[in-house]
């Protein structure tokens, strides 16, 4: 590859990056970067795809998917886009983040329709389902890990920034569920993935999914719920007319069924008798780690060992399965019909091998459940202290958990929330990692999860 | 009181000639008026017709177009007149025929049109019919009736009126026999099957057809036949039956509408509208309103998106008719009982506010008489499809009184004045039907029409706006409906297209102020003008088009068209240039060339 003019670029790449919310190497000094990029499109305007390998000083190394959108004349209205300009024999060409520009977003459509193979860059459409071709792609404003575009009301393709050999558990577990015909997921429309050059695993580029028109997320739906509660100061939970139970509990019923349906059509397998004793171990590991980072855990470690070590010693009949990984109600669309689970990645910071491994069931409902807690909270963040409020949180999370509980269980007949060692102590491995977060980056919101590992490692 | 005077001319407000506008219910607002309770003019206690002719005024000022009067007919009044005792007959303490002539001739002069309740299921026990039939079982009448020895037939037909009745038959000990009756046990269903009946009834509907008025609306039609093994509602017969009565007024009656009252899903009421719209020309849409008492009190718009999605489309020539309140109770029917508790639990926490399967309230009462949900019940029932039924007093914001007994509550005299009897009627108040409501706040001496005639902020004032504005957009009666998605769960918004004519209605249904960013791209390029100020707000583009509501607020945008139209980049254009700069990034070796396989003359490069 050719290696001088390409310095300009990766000038670029430097300054630019690091100021992308979708970087998660932020804070990490770099030691080195290299750039390859092609043609994706020759159109009006240019478009190229480029994979840009980052070093970093502490010896960590990344790859991230960058498409450029390419004019000879800056473009006022993409001025929030521009990444900058590159020159040659004295003419400058102006680069634009290319999924805001929406002149050029077709092309990924285009060539997912048809399959086509673009230099390292292959588009398989899904067996069904109708790609919206000729539209252009609007960004959604909510970007985070991942870039996504919606093409009119019916397509959202969603644009996997960083890059990992292997096949993408979102397109995995979507295409396999398509079989399912399950009512609680969008069904995918197709996916991209990007040869590695040195001969290893193609990484997943991106994912075509069908869009599902005039939903809200279940966080925007329950925090509603919670805010009319705190309205009602003198009312309980059950008696507002915010309640959200009849919805939880059509959450719970959504989430047992698509459980059930990837038990079918993924692998699973039994638990084997160590397999207690590794999760009990890796899950203290984890608050021996997350101690150094919040010192606030040391207080209730001693209770998290013990709820640990009753998993330890769990005879539970588990059979192990794919699951969502990371579900909470930010991860979920009311719509007009029912309840739509999105997003079926894992926990983004996790190595992907990780995400892939079988787990149960029981680790979504503790997400869901620890995501109740947080709906129940937050309007309490930065609040003085208010124990009426307090106690009707407290009072909306038990109902709402027991709801989406009870829903669960009257989909699966297995009742999730019992008397399950291994429930517990996965809530409080998430609320652990959640402190983790919170102390890193929201840190007056790390009373949510302290007040839950109070509550979980106090209950007997 | 002075009564208001009507913005148009008389000359401008007359009918249109018969025939020339037989859609006209499509863009109609409709107001239930109970004779007894409208106007009191000869001073018995009792509202009349003659009373309501001097008040038609008023309804032509407020923007009716056509007034719905429930049963006036004789009757021995043991179901508000639901239970007719002489099909075309007046009940005399109203008035008579010559009476109702001259009401109607006095409402067409203001271009209002009146269509009347018929009960074609069953007649009041004390029908002439019915006589003879329980006496004389081998004569005329004989067979006008459903009955039977015993009462163990049609057992899959549920009880409607859950309160009173314990059995669909009642035993008639004239007859020794008993009698089928879907209502109460005082109201025997008629036989349908009896072709003589068919006849008798499909005269009656002449009689009034014949007097000019423009329409029925027919009560409790899913139940006209039985069959055994069925739950004897909606048969095909029925349908058979209504479809008859629809052929007679085509034939002879033009711009006459039938409107049907079943009170099912609205899968199920589509088939009143018959297949090719040769039926019912319209039906009430039950479920609309409990659930926009649901989203409301909920603080999200999926029970009322719910419903909307679940609703079939109907005949080009047909509507919906679509109300917040009537004469019955707020149904909960066809609401789910999951549903039916949390509104009970919600709407009506004294046990005495529930009747049968339903909440016997008025509006304001309802909504606690706050304003911003007043008015946003009224916005949601003005702008959703389907005509909307206004009920008589909602309009002032009038109470209900829970202490009378079955549905009388919602039924109390019209309040027109703070003076005595609230203008209703001069005879002395221990006289009234019905004694007026005298609470502190929904009383008559502060819930008026002529105080809230002076007050341009009044409720009243404000609906008689809202009718004008839904009058000079078409849209609004004939448009098609499309919900516009956000992600903000409190907030429903949707779009009425019929042609040109684009709105866009905006609505809070939280008690807290709330953004929205709506997915406009559709109309890019158009321009939001909001409808009751006229003040145009900021031109739709690509990006979320974001609005902050207040409270329960809502707005109605008008969507003008760009004038100019976007010009479009022409291809030649554009290839030379994008050549030009893909060459010179290669030449820069910024990009490197790469190979399209399986290529096609198309791809890449669109
Ligand atoms: N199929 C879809 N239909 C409608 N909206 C979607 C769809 N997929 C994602 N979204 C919207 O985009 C947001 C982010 O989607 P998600 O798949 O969770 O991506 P990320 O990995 O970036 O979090 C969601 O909260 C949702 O609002
Ligand atoms: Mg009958």
């Amino acid at each position: 590859m050719t290696a001088e003019p390409r310095t300009a670029l990766t000038d670029l790449f430097r300054e630019w990056i690091p100021q992308q919310r979708w970087f998660g190497g932020k804070g990490r000094e770099w030691a080195g970067v290299t750039e390859d990029g092609f043609f994706l499109d020759r159109g009006n305007p240019v478009l190229s795809v480029h994979r840009v390998r980052i070093e970093y000083t502490d010896g960590g190394r990344d790859t991230y998917l960058v498409p450029l959108s390419w004019r000879d004349q800056h473009a006022e209205e993409l001025e929030s886009a521009l990444v900058g300009a590159v020159s040659n024999e004295g003419r400058e060409t102006y680069a634009y983040d290319a999924m805001r520009d929406r002149e050029s977003t077709a092309p990924w459509l285009i060539h997912l329709a048809q399959g086509s193979s673009i230099g390292p860059m292959r588009f398989s459409p899904a067996d069904e389902g109708h790609i919206p071709e000729g539209l252009p792609g609007d960004i959604v404003s909510t970007e985070q890990s991942n870039t996504s575009l919606v093409y009119g009301q019916e397509a959202i393709l969603k644009l996997f920034r960083r890059l990992e050999p292997g096949l993408n558990p979102d397109v995995e577990i979507h295409r396999a569920l398509r079989a399912t015909d399950n009512e609680h997921i969008a069904p995918l429309l197709g996916h991209v993935e990007i040869d590695d050059a040195a001969g290893g695993e193609p990484a997943t580029v991106a994912m075509l999914q069908t869009f599902v028109p005039n939903a809200s997320d279940g966080w925007r739906l329950a925090t509603a719920s919670v805010r009319d509660l705190y309205a009602e100061g003198d009312l309980h939970a059950d008696e507002v007319g915010g309640d959200f139970a009849a919805d939880s509990r059509r959450l719970g019923a959504a989430t047992a069924s698509v459980h059930a349906d990837m038990a079918q059509v993924l692998p699973t397998e039994e638990a084997a008798h160590d397999w207690f004793a590794t999760v009990a171990r890796q899950m203290s590991e984890r608050l021996d780690a997350a101690i150094e980072i919040v010192p606030q855990l040391a207080e209730y470690a001693e209770g998290l060992r013990a709820v640990y070590a009753a998993v330890a010693e769990s005879d539970e009949q588990v059979v192990r399965q794919r699951v969502h990984g990371d579900l909470h109600l930010g991860q979920v669309l009311r719509t007009a019909t029912g309840w739509i689970i999105l997003d079926f990645e894992g926990e983004p910071a996790r190595p992907l091998v990780d995400r892939r491994e079988l787990d149960t069931p029981l680790r979504d409902v503790a997400g869901m459940l620890r995501s109740f807690d947080y709906a129940a909270r937050h309007l309490l963040v930065e609040q003085p202290e208010d124990s009426q409020r307090e106690y009707r949180a407290q009072e909306w999370a038990a109902r709402n958990r027991a709801a989406f509980c009870a829903g669960y269980s009257e989909a699966s007949g297995l009742d999730p929330c019992g008397e399950s060692p291994l429930l517990r102590a996965f809530e409080a491995d998430k609320a652990v990692y959640e402190c983790v977060y919170e102390a890193r980056n929201r840190p007056h919101w790390l009373m949510i999860p302290l007040q839950s590992l109070s509550r979980i490692t106090d209950r007997d | 009181m002075t009564v208001p005077v009507p913005d148009s001319p008389a000359a401008h407000s007359a009918l249109p000639p018969p025939g020339s506008d037989p859609e006209w219910y499509k863009r109609a607002v409709f107001y239930e008026v109970l004779v007894r309770g409208f106007a009191d003019s000869n001073a018995d206690g009792v509202g009349d017709l003659r009373g309501m002719i001097d008040k038609l005024d008023y309804l032509q000022w407020l923007g009716v177009d056509c007034l719905w009067l429930p049963p006036f007919f004789a009757s021995p009044l043991r179901d508000g007149g639901y239970d007719v005792s002489d099909y075309t007959a007046v009940l005399p303490e109203f008035g008579n025929i010559e009476d109702f002539h001259e009401f109607l001739d006095e409402a067409h002069a203001r271009g209002m049109r009146v269509i009347i309740d018929f009960v074609m299921n069953h007649t009041s026990d004390q029908h002439p019919w019915f006589q003879a039939s329980r006496s004389d079982p081998e004569g005329p009448y004989g067979d006008f009736y459903v009955w039977a020895d015993d009462d163990t037939g049609y057992a899959d037909a549920r009880i409607i009126f859950v309160d009173t009745e314990s059995s669909n038959w009642t035993f008639d000990p004239v007859r020794k026999q008993y009698f089928w009756h879907r209502f109460f046990s005082h109201q025997p269903d008629l036989n349908f099957e009896n072709p003589k009946v068919r006849e008798a009834i499909i005269d009656a509907l002449r009689f009034w057809l014949d007097l000019g008025i423009d329409g029925f609306r027919l009560d409790a039609v899913p139940y006209l036949f039985e069959e055994e093994g069925t739950n004897c509602e909606n048969l095909p017969r029925t349908h058979e039956f209504l479809k008859e009565v629809r052929k007679v007024v085509d034939t002879n009656y033009p711009d006459v509408v039938l409107l049907c009252e079943a009170n099912q899903w609205p899968a199920d009421v589509v088939e009143y509208f018959g297949e090719n719209g040769d039926e019912c020309q319209m039906a009430f849409h039950f479920p609309v309103m409990p659930r926009l008492f649901m989203a409301v009190r909920r603080e999200q718009r999926f029970p009322i998106s719910e419903i909307m999605a679940q609703t079939p489309d109907i005949p080009d020539n047909c509507q919906w008719g679509v109300f917040l309140r009537n004469h019955d109770e707020l149904t909960l029917e066809m609401v789910s009982d999951e549903e039916r508790d949390y509104m009970w639990g919600e709407y009506a926490k004294d046990p005495r506010m529930k009747a049968n399967i339903g909440i016997r309230r008025r509006l304001a009462p309802l909504l606690d008489n706050d304003v911003n949900t007043l008015e946003l019940f009224n916005a949601l029932l003005l702008s959703l499809p389907g005509s909307p039924v206004l009920y008589y007093g909602d309009e002032i914001g009038m109470g209900d009184n829970i202490w009378l007994g079955d549905r009388d509550g919602v039924r109390t005299p019209m309040q027109w004045t703070p003076d005595r009897n609230g203008g209703f009627s001069t005879a002395d108040p221990q006289r009234m039907y019905l004694p007026l409501n005298a609470d502190p706040v929904y009383g008559y001496q502060v819930t008026n029409v002529e105080s809230q005639l002076r007050n341009t902020n009044s409720l009243l004032q404000w609906l008689r706006r809202m009718i004008q504005v839904r009058g000079q957009h078409p849209t609004f009666g004939l448009g098609s409906y499309a919900e516009i998605g956000s992600r903000n769960p409190t907030v429903l918004s949707f779009v009425r297209e019929f042609g040109d004519d684009v709105v866009l209605c905006v609505n809070n249904l939280s008690r807290f102020p709330q953004p929205v960013e709506l997915d406009l791209r559709r109309f890019e390029g158009y321009t939001p003008i909001e409808l009751t100020g006229r003040v145009e707000f900021p031109q739709i583009g690509v990006l979320p088009y974001m609005l902050t509501l207040a409270g329960h607020g809502f707005y109605w945008f008008e969507l003008s068209k760009p004038t100019e139209p976007v010009v479009e980049e022409t291809e030649d254009w554009a290839s030379a240039t994008s050549s030009a700069v893909a060459d010179s990034l290669l030449a820069a070796g910024v990009v490197s060339d790469t190979e399209e396989t399986p290529t096609d003359e198309s791809g890449g490069t669109r």
